[in-house]
C-alpha cells in the first residue's frame, strides 16, 4: 500500500496490521493493534508493542501513559467525511505530547493532506497511488492560516 | 468596515487557484463525483434542480458600494441578471455554469470576497444584527467580533469535516435583531455588574426538522475567553455529534440528548485544559478590529430643515415609517430597501438594482450596505436632509416598496423552483398573498406581521418563527401547506403552533385571509398580531379557518 511521508513515497515500511481476531505474532514490534489490545496487553510480560490504530471513537487520553513508548499511532479514517481523526491527531499532538508517527489510514484524499498535516499528522497511507505532484502542490499552497497554534510543518 | 490584510487576500486568492484546479480535475476524470461534492459544497458550490447554485459569503451581512457593484456585474455577466439574498445575509447565484465559476471567484477575490465555507459540514458565516454601529440600544458593536470569529473559523483545519453545518449569530445589542437562540451557536454582548462585557453564550438552538430554542451554556463568558470557550464547544461536538443519521447531527440533538448541564460539564471538562492549548488573540488584535468599524463621519451640527415635500407627499411619509428607523445620531436614519415587491421572488434583486443601490449607498450612506436575514438590505447611515433625494431615486429602480416589517415583506426560501429538497413551491405562495393583499394601506394598517415560508421540514424560511408560518408539504404528489401561528425569532424566541391539517396550495390565501380577519376583529386598538394571538391563542382562528374551509 502507497504510503506517503514527508512529500515521499516510502516503500521499505514493514508495519502490519493485525486484526483482534487474529493470533499475535510473538515480536510485535512493527505490529499495530487496536487500542483496546494495546491497553490489555500492557499486563502482559511479553508486551513489546508500540504501534496502535485507532478507531473514530477511541478516547486519545488512554494513550497519554505511554506517549513515549509508542513508535506509531495510526488513525482511521472510515470515509473521507469522517471528521473525528482531526481532533484525535490535534489532542495527541497538543495535549498528550506524543512525538512518534502519526499517520492517517482508511478513505483519505489528496486534498486532505495540509488539514491532516496541520494537526500533526505525518504520514499518509493512501489506498490507492497518490499523485505525489499533487500533494506537493496541495500542501504548499496556502502559506499562512488563521490558526497559528495548527502549524503548517517545516 | 473590515480591510483586508495582505494574508487575508494571499488567502482568498490561494483558495481561487485551489478551487480552479479542483474544477478542473473533475473536469478531467481525475475527482470522483462524491469527492468533488465535498469539494465544491465547502467552497459554496451546490448542483441543486436545474443546474450549479453559487453562494456567495457575505460576512455579517457588509458590504462595501465597490462589492455590491461587483455583485451586479457577476449576476449579468455569469447568471440571468440577477441574484437572490438568502435568510443568512449571504447570495446566491442560481445559473452559473461550472466553468464559469473559478473566473467568478476571482472577480469576488478581487474586491475581497470570497464564497469558503457556505455551505457543507462546516462552520458557516457568523450572522449579526444587520443595524449594527448605527442603533442606538447596542452595548457593544458586534461586528469586530464577527471578523474575529470569521478569521478563526476560515479553513480551520480541525474542524472542516463536522457532523453537519454550524451556524454562530453574534448580537451587540439588547434588541436581538440576529435570532442568536435558533443558532447552533448565540452569542450576546452583556454587561456584568462590575460593567466588564462579555458574552452570554448559546447553544443547541436551531430550525430544521427537530427546532429548539439554544440553552445559556455559559451566562458571562469574558470576551477574552471567545476563541479558546468557541474552539471547546466545537470540538466536543466534532467529536460526540452524531454522524450515523443526517438529521440527528445537529449539535442541537447532541445538546438535547445530553441535558445542557451535562454537556456543559463535558465542553467545561474540555475547556479547563485547550483553554491553554488552542488559538486565542491579543488584545492588539481585537483592538486593531474594532478600529475598522469606526462610526460615519460627523454631520453638520444643524439638523437640516424638513423640505415642504416631505410633510406633504403621502407616499414618501408611508416610506418614511415603514422602511425607515432611528440611527444613534439624530441627524440620520436607517434606511431598509424592501427586496419584496409583487414583481419579482423574495430577496431578488437585479443586476441594475445591485449596482443602483451600490451607487446610491456611496451617495448617501458612507459607500456601506448590509444584508438583513429577513432578505432585504440596509443603508445604515444615511442623513436625514438626503432622504427625500435617497427616496426618489429608489422608486425609479422599484425598490421602494413601504412594506419593511409588514405582511407582504415575508421570508421566503427558493422551495420547488429551485430546491431539490423541496416538497412544495413557495414562489408561488408569495405570489398568491402578494396578488391578495396588494393593499399597502391595508398593510400598514395591520402593522408589523411576518409570513415565513418554508418548502419543506429543513426551514430554510424560518417558518417556526413567524407570527405565521406556512411549511409545504407533499400529499399524494400534490403541494399542501401546514400553517402555524405565534412563531418568534427576537428578544423571547417562540416556535409557531400548529394551526390544524395541511391545505390546498389553491386555498392558502384564503386561510391567510381568514387569519387576519380574526386578528382584525380581536385586536385591541393598535396591538400587534403577537400580542393578539399571545392573549387569544390559537382556536379563534382555528375556527374561522377551518370552519369556512370545510
Ligand atoms: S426549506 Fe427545504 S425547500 Fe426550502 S430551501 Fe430549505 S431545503 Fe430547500
Amino acid at each position: 500500500m502507497p504510503l506517503l511521508r514527508n512529500g515521499e513515497l516510502v516503500c521499505n515500511d514493514n508495519w502490519i496490521l493485525i486484526e483482534d481476531e487474529s493470533d499475535l505474532p510473538k515480536n510485535h514490534s512493527t505490529m499495530l493493534i487496536s487500542l483496546t489490545r494495546y491497553l490489555a496487553l500492557q499486563h502482559s510480560e511479553t508486551n513489546s508493542a508500540v504501534g496502535v490504530l485507532l478507531t473514530p471513537t477511541d478516547d486519545v487520553h488512554l494513550l497519554s501513559p505511554h506517549k513515549r513508548k509508542l513508535k506509531l499511532i495510526g488513525i482511521e479514517f472510515p470515509s473521507f467525511t469522517e471528521g473525528r481523526g482531526y481532533t484525535q491527531a490535534r489532542l495527541l499532538r497538543k495535549r498528550i505530547g506524543y512525538q512518534g508517527e502519526l499517520r492517517a489510514f482508511g478513505d483519505i484524499r489528496e486534498d486532505q493532506v495540509s488539514f491532516m498535516q496541520r494537526n500533526g499528522i505525518d504520514s499518509f497511507h493512501f489506498a490507492d497511488q497518490p499523485d505525489k505532484a499533487l500533494v506537493q502542490q496541495l500542501v504548499s499552497r496556502f502559506k499562512t492560516g488563521y490558526q497559528p497554534s495548527y502549524q503548517y510543518p517545516g | 468596515m473590515y480591510q483586508y490584510t495582505k494574508e487575508d487576500r494571499a488567502l482568498v486568492q490561494s483558495r481561487v487557484a485551489e478551487f480552479r484546479d479542483q474544477v478542473e480535475r473533475y473536469r478531467d476524470g481525475k475527482l470522483d463525483e462524491d469527492e468533488f461534492k465535498q469539494l465544491r459544497l465547502r467552497n459554496g458550490l451546490y448542483y441543486q434542480r436545474h443546474a450549479y447554485m453559487l453562494r456567495v459569503a457575505i460576512p455579517y451581512g457588509v458590504l462595501s458600494s465597490k462589492q455590491l457593484h461587483t455583485l451586479g456585474r457577476i449576476a449579468e455577466q455569469y447568471d440571468k441578471g440577477y441574484g437572490h439574498f438568502t435568510t443568512r445575509q449571504n447570495i446566491q447565484y442560481n445559473w452559473p455554469e461550472l466553468h464559469d465559476v473559478p473566473d467568478l471567484l476571482q472577480d469576488l477575490a478581487d474586491v475581497d470576497m470570497h464564497a469558503i465555507q457556505t455551505s457543507g459540514n462546516c462552520i458557516r458565516n457568523t450572522t449579526t444584527d444587520p443595524l449594527a454601529g448605527a442603533v442606538a440600544d447596542e452595548i457593544e458593536d458586534p461586528r469586530p467580533w464577527c471578523e474575529l470569529i470569521r478569521q478563526w473559523s476560515t479553513l480551520h483545519p480541525e474542524f472542516n469535516w463536522l457532523p453537519r453545518k454550524f451556524k454562530i449569530a453574534v448580537t451587540g445589542s439588547a434588541n436581538d435583531r440576529a435570532a442568536v437562540q435558533v443558532h447552533d451557536i448565540g452569542l450576546r454582548l452583556i454587561k456584568n455588574d462590575k460593567g466588564e462585557t462579555g458574552f452570554e453564550v448559546l447553544v443547541g438552538g436551531g430550525l430544521g426538522r427537530t427546532p429548539y430554542i439554544g440553552s445559556v451554556i455559559n451566562e458571562f463568558l469574558p470576551t477574552a475567553d471567545l476563541l479558546t470557550y468557541l474552539n471547546a464547544i466545537l470540538r466536543v461536538y466534532n467529536q460526540e455529534g452524531r454522524r450515523d443519521n443526517l438529521y440527528k447531527a445537529r449539535i442541537k440533538i447532541l445538546v438535547n440528548a445530553k441535558g445542557i448541564d451535562a454537556f456543559k460539564k463535558r465542553v467545561d471538562l474540555e475547556w479547563a485544559q485547550s483553554r491553554f492549548e488552542d488559538d486565542t488573540f491579543t488584545k492588539e488584535h481585537i483592538d486593531q478590529l474594532k478600529s475598522q468599524f469606526p462610526a460615519p463621519k460627523p454631520l453638520a451640527t444643524e439638523l437640516p430643515e424638513h423640505a415642504s415635500e416631505v410633510n406633504s407627499n403621502p407616499l414618501f411619509n408611508q416610506w418614511y415609517q415603514s422602511n425607515t428607523t432611528a440611527h444613534r445620531d439624530s441627524r440620520r436614519r436607517i434606511v431598509f430597501i424592501s427586496l419584496k415587491s409583487a414583481t419579482a421572488p423574495a430577496g431578488d434583486a437585479t443586476a441594475e438594482q445591485m449596482q443602483a443601490i451600490a451607487k446610491l449607498a456611496s451617495t448617501f450612506s458612507d459607500s456601506e450596505i448590509r444584508s438583513t436575514h429577513e432578505q432585504n438590505l440596509v443603508l445604515p447611515h444615511v442623513p436625514v436632509g438626503d432622504l427625500y433625494a435617497l427616496w426618489k431615486a429608489l422608486v425609479k429602480e422599484n425598490l421602494a416598496t413601504a412594506n419593511i416589517g409588514k405582511l407582504s415583506d415575508m421570508i421566503v426560501c427558493p422551495g420547488l423552483d429551485f430546491c431539490s429538497l423541496a416538497n412544495a413551491g413557495t414562489i408561488t405562495i408569495y405570489d398568491q398573498i402578494n396578488a391578495r393583499f396588494d393593499n399597502l394601506d391595508y398593510q400598514h394598517e395591520l402593522g408589523d406581521i411576518s409570513i415565513k415560508i418554508s418548502g419543506c421540514m429543513n426551514a430554510c424560511g424560518h417558518h417556526h418563527v413567524g407570527d405565521i408560518g406556512i411549511l409545504g408539504v407533499e400529499k399524494n404528489g400534490a403541494e399542501w401547506y401546514q400553517l402555524t401561528l405565534g412563531g418568534h425569532a427576537g428578544n423571547k424566541a417562540a416556535l409557531g403552533k400548529r394551526l390544524g391539517k395541511a391545505i390546498p396550495q389553491s386555498d392558502v390565501a384564503d386561510a391567510i385571509e381568514h387569519i387576519l380577519q380574526t386578528f382584525i376583529d380581536q385586536r385591541h386598538e393598535q396591538e400587534s398580531f403577537a400580542s393578539t394571538f399571545e392573549r387569544i391563542g390559537l382556536e379563534p382562528f382555528k375556527e374561522n379557518v377551518y370552519a369556512t374551509a370545510a
